[in-house]
């Protein structure tokens, strides 16, 4: 058995990946992460990440199609797989589960979100 | 922009595809190239650069790194393994560890303790600045059938010479370094001071020589010698006499007589070099009698040289002999004197390094304390040979507990080890075992460096300071390791699994026949220490216990008698009236190392133009001299000092007379010296010996007089603490300045020898190690001798064999190698030590019963060695062994 518990980068990452879709590649995650989190990085370790995922069974991956940018080499794309989408929905409804439990503070927020 | 800064740095990019996975490379190494060209049009190429270095070094995750390289991760595995292992199997069997490492130790600490001892000899005189232009000169004189002789006295206006004939030298200077005037050792005291004060190791040096020899200097420099009677001391000297203070221009006394100015204060002399003296006499201006200075026929001063930089030596020495013909030959001419004609054929001038001079002076006399080459290459062979021996221990030990581990290497083969694994596991127990035995070896030498210093006469200590000690001393492991670890390693790793689990393990003959080639080794070794020990010793004794022709036993020496001056005469008769003292003589010649000695040449009167002159000694001594020595008188009388024409008279030893050609009637003979009165001859004693007994007994020519340094007194009781109380008090009322100094000339005597003591002190240590290591080696083998003969011995008991029977078969074996081993070592540590004895003309023989003495030590402690665990294989209980059949 594989451990399929998240840690909070792997969830980022696992959540940039399916949304940067085509676009999904080391790099490009990394530049993603580094512009919305704020928190630097490094791709040896977005990529590292990104490996693990795949081992787990969160993700997969594909070669893709050569850019002149990096000077003629293909590109991994990743995307995510089923048992990847349930393991960010388990993650978010343990969370959401947990909020819930906690009272007055910013109930109506997360109600909203279930809505 | 050049085109080539566009691009990642080249070395990060290429550590990148040394150490990447393959098939990550292309999407890496194109991830980082984007990021690269991103950051270098936002922000710089230069921050690109960094930028990228920064993520290729990000990339070295064990997920990214090649999966061939990553083989390396499993080797700290492995050598934790393979070290756990080794522990266990030294755990296992504690006491064959612990005799393991225990003679390795000691043989490493002896290896280390003789590398300290060479290496400190080899260190002398390598200090200075300008160490190739510095030389001693050496007279060498090559007589056919001869052997070569040298030595290192020039007449004194050999200075002037070299400086007139040479200009192209930088400088000159002698050293005057034996008892000579004020040479030697003295009675000091500070000027304003009153009470004497005995120092020795003073010597006469040109102001030059400072220079020459480099002398580091305290106070003042190296002119301080240029004024006449000046005086440069050793900085222990002067914060002994002029504490915290520079004592430049105060002047001492010496011996009451002759004052002298400090010219300066040099550090004191490391004891690595040959110029071990405390107080330096100027020879500027000197004349020790009217016209010395430019006498050629006096030889007392020793030259040194400074070659200008880069001028060759050897063109030097050649052009040296230009000395001989323009200055001494012409003199000998002139003098008549007929050794002329050999001095042209058979002398020759040498330049010595000055480095050489502490080892490389055979046959050279010098009066300076040598070291000897020889001594270090001999210690060099006993340091290789007890690692060897150590080493070997170590071969036997493993490869005799095959038995034990073949069952283990088997297995480790089937389950996939590979020969390389093995050798590799082996070769780290190997280094295992070393590292400890190094560290206890260490430890030995750290608590008997003292001994051993004392024992050598040295200074050691291990010089924790020098960096290069720590890689030297990992250097050294590995060698050890290598040396100790390969056989085994390799002879263990060649087994065939099916064979040793099946048991059939091959106790190859080939095998036993080696591991008894070994032994055999050992032992010769042994038995070649134990024979040098013995004969050291018994020369030994043979020099302290032989009939010296004197008696040396309760004899007192009061030494510095000759600042009684006028007194002597009165102190000498107080001490005779003393009930306990048989007889009291006042000399500066004695017949032990230390005193005075005055070589002159004798002829027949009117003789001395035709013939070659007899080298002899001249002591003065007084009437009681003979008595108080116990010398005995052959022939005529003793000298008296109520016989006026006594004081041209002479008494001769056998050895003169047989030289001078006298035959029986010697009484009455004329001889000369050439610049002394003629002598007649009163007398003839008996030979004794007064020199090294490495020389036969040379000519001796006793004259009368009554000035002396020493004042020897005989007791004829065995009270000595109390005798010498009423004789230092009689010192006392005459000499209330100076406290009395006296030894006792058998020690005085016995020091002389201290150089045949040591050597023998150093064989027995050596011999006892070699045998402790022997016989480990031997008890482990033994011990695993029985164990594999175990079930055989059994089988034999059950038949009916007594334990003698058993006994008998088991140490059988082993004494034949012991016996052996004696054959073999005998003849090594006969001729070795002929070779040694060679040297004295009065030695012992080498007799039949030195070897049967080595054999019988080395059979017993075999033996004794052997016997507990054979006597165990005897009396156990034979079920033991058989029942697990």
């Amino acid at each position: 058995m594989k451990e399929t518990r998240l840690g909070e980068f792997e969830e980022v990452l696992l959540l940039l990946t399916a949304i940067l879709k085509e676009d999904a590649y080391a790099f490009r995650i990394a530049e993603e992460f580094e512009a919305q989190s704020g928190r630097s990085t490094s791709i040896g370790s977005v990529h590292s990440t990104l490996e693990r995922l795949s081992e787990k069974g969160f993700l997969t991956s594909d070669m893709g199609a050569p850019t002149a940018s990096r000077g003629g080499r293909r590109k991994r794309i990743y995307s995510i797989t089923a048992s990847g989408q349930k393991a960010l929905q388990t993650s978010r409804d343990f969370r959401v589960s947990l909020w819930n439990q906690l009272p007055n503070l910013a109930v109506n927020k997360l109600q909203f979100l279930f809505s | 922009m050049p085109e080539s800064q566009q691009h990642p740095p080249q070395l990060a990019k290429r550590l990148l595809s040394w150490v990447l996975r393959e098939d990550l490379a292309e999407e890496v190494q194109g991830d980082l190239e984007e990021k690269f060209h991103l950051v270098a049009t936002e922000k710089s190429i230069f921050r690109a650069r960094l930028n990228y270095w920064y993520q290729a070094i990000n990339y070295l995750r064990p997920f990214a790194i090649k999966k061939s390289r990553s083989v390396h991760s499993k080797y700290p595995i492995m050598f934790k393994y393979y070290i756990k292992l080794s522990w266990r199997n030294l755990l296992k069997q504690r006491t064959y560890s612990s005799i393991k490492i225990g003679g390795f130790a000691l043989g490493i600490a002896a290896a280390i303790l003789i590398t300290l001892f060479i290496a400190d000899e080899l260190s002398y005189d390598q200090h200075y600045k300008d160490q190739d232009q510095i030389f001693r000169i050496l007279n060498a004189d090559e007589f056919p059938n001869k052997d070569l002789q040298k030595w290192s006295s020039f007449p004194a206006p050999i200075k002037r010479a070299i400086e007139d004939e040479f200009p192209e030298l930088e400088s000159v200077g002698r050293l005057i370094n034996f008892d000579w005037f004020d040479a030697g050792s003295n009675q000091l005291r500070v000027v304003g001071e009153k009470s004497n004060i005995y120092e020795e190791g003073f010597v006469y040096a040109d102001p030059e020589l400072l220079g020459i020899l480099e002398v580091p200097m305290v106070y003042g420099n190296h002119d301080a010698l240029d004024q006449p009677e000046t005086i440069v001391i050793s900085r222990d000297k002067a914060e002994k006499y002029f504490p915290n203070e520079n004592p430049i221009g105060k002047q001492i006394i010496i011996n009451d007589e002759n004052t002298y100015t400090i010219g300066g204060v040099m550090e004191n002399p490391p004891s690595n070099t040959f110029l071990q003296f405390d107080f330096l006499l100027t020879l500027s201006e000197k004349e020790f009698w009217p016209g010395e200075q430019t006498f050629w026929g006096a030889w007392n001063y020793s030259a040194f040289v400074k070659l200008r930089e880069g001028s060759d030596p050897k063109a030097f020495e050649s052009k040296l002999d230009l000395i001989k013909e323009k200055y001494i030959v012409p003199f000998r001419r002139e003098q008549g004197d007929i050794r002329v004609e050999n001095m042209i054929k058979y002398h020759r001038f040498e330049v010595q390094p000055v480095a050489n001079i502490h080892l490389y002076t055979q046959n050279t006399f010098d009066n300076l304390k040598h070291g000897d080459i020889k001594m270090v290459y001999l210690f060099g062979a006993i340091a290789i040979f007890t690692i060897l021996l150590a080493c070997i221990n170590f071969i036997n030990l493993s490869t005799a507990k095959l038995a034990n581990r073949a069952r283990e290497v088997g297995l480790q083969k089937v389950v996939g080890s590979s020969r390389i694994d093995i050798i590799r596991q082996y070769l780290t127990e190997s280094f295992l075992y070393t590292t400890i035995a190094f560290v206890v070896g260490i430890f030995i030498v750290w608590l008997s460096i003292p001994y051993f210093n004392q024992l050598a006469d040295k200074s050691l200590s291990i010089p924790w300071h020098i960096w290069w000690i720590y890689p030297a001393f990992l250097g050294f492991i590995s060698v050890i390791t290598f040396l100790s670890g390969l056989y085994p390693a390799f002879y263990l790793s060649g087994f065939r699994p099916i064979q040793v689990i099946r048991g059939a393990v091959s106790r190859g003959s080939k095998n036993s026949k080696l591991r008894g080639a070994l032994v055999v080794f050992q032992f010769a070794t042994s038995a070649v220490l134990i024979i040098c020990t013995i004969v050291t010793y018994r020369q030994m004794d043979f020099i302290l216990n032989k009939d010296l022709g004197f008696e040396k036993d309760q004899v007192l020496l009061i030494q510095g008698a000759n600042t009684l001056g006028k007194e002597s005469d009165a102190f000498k008769t107080e001490l005779k009236r003393l009930p306990f003292v048989k007889n009291v003589t006042y000399t500066n010649y004695l017949p032990v190392e230390g005193l005075k000695r005055d070589g002159n040449s004798f002829w027949r009167e009117g003789k001395r133009l035709e013939e070659e002159g007899i080298g002899a000694q001249k002591w003065r001594v007084d009437e009681d001299y003979l008595s108080t020595l116990g010398i005995k008188l052959l022939k005529g009388r003793n000298l008296s000092k109520d016989i006026a024409s006594d004081s041209s008279a002479a008494i001769i030893n056998e050895a003169m007379a047989q030289k001078m050609g006298f035959g029986d009637d010697a009484l009455g003979q004329r001889i000369t010296n050439g610049f002394e009165p003629t002598f007649h001859v009163i007398g003839v004693i008996e030979d004794f010996h007064f020199e090294d007994f490495k020389m036969s007994i040379k000519p001796l020519v006793l004259t009368r007089s009554n000035i002396g340094s020493v004042m020897a007194v005989k007791l004829n009781s065995d009270q000595l603490r109390a005798n010498i109380e009423k004789i230092s008090a009689i010192w006392e009322t005459f000499m209330p300045d100076q406290s009395i100094r006296f030894t006792f000339m058998d020690d005085s005597y016995a020091r002389s020898y201290a150089q045949v003591d040591r050597t023998s002190k150093v064989f027995t240590l050596f011999a006892i190690l070699a045998l402790i290591v022997a016989c480990l080696g031997l008890f482990a083998l033994s011990g695993f001798m029985v164990e594999q003969r175990g079930k055989e011995i059994s089988v034999r008991k059950v038949l009916g064999a007594s334990l003698t029977q058993i006994f008998t078969m088991l140490t059988g074996s082993f004494l034949k190698l012991v016996l052996i081993a004696m054959i073999i070592g005998a003849p090594v540590g006969w001729h070795l030590m002929d070779n040694w004895l060679h040297d004295y003309v009065y030695r012992i023989e080498i007799t039949w019963d030195i070897f049967l003495i080595t054999a019988a030590i080395a059979v017993s402690i075999a033996l004794m060695t052997i016997s507990f665990e054979s006597m165990k294989a005897g009396l156990m209980n034979p079920v033991k062994k058989l029942r697990s059949e």
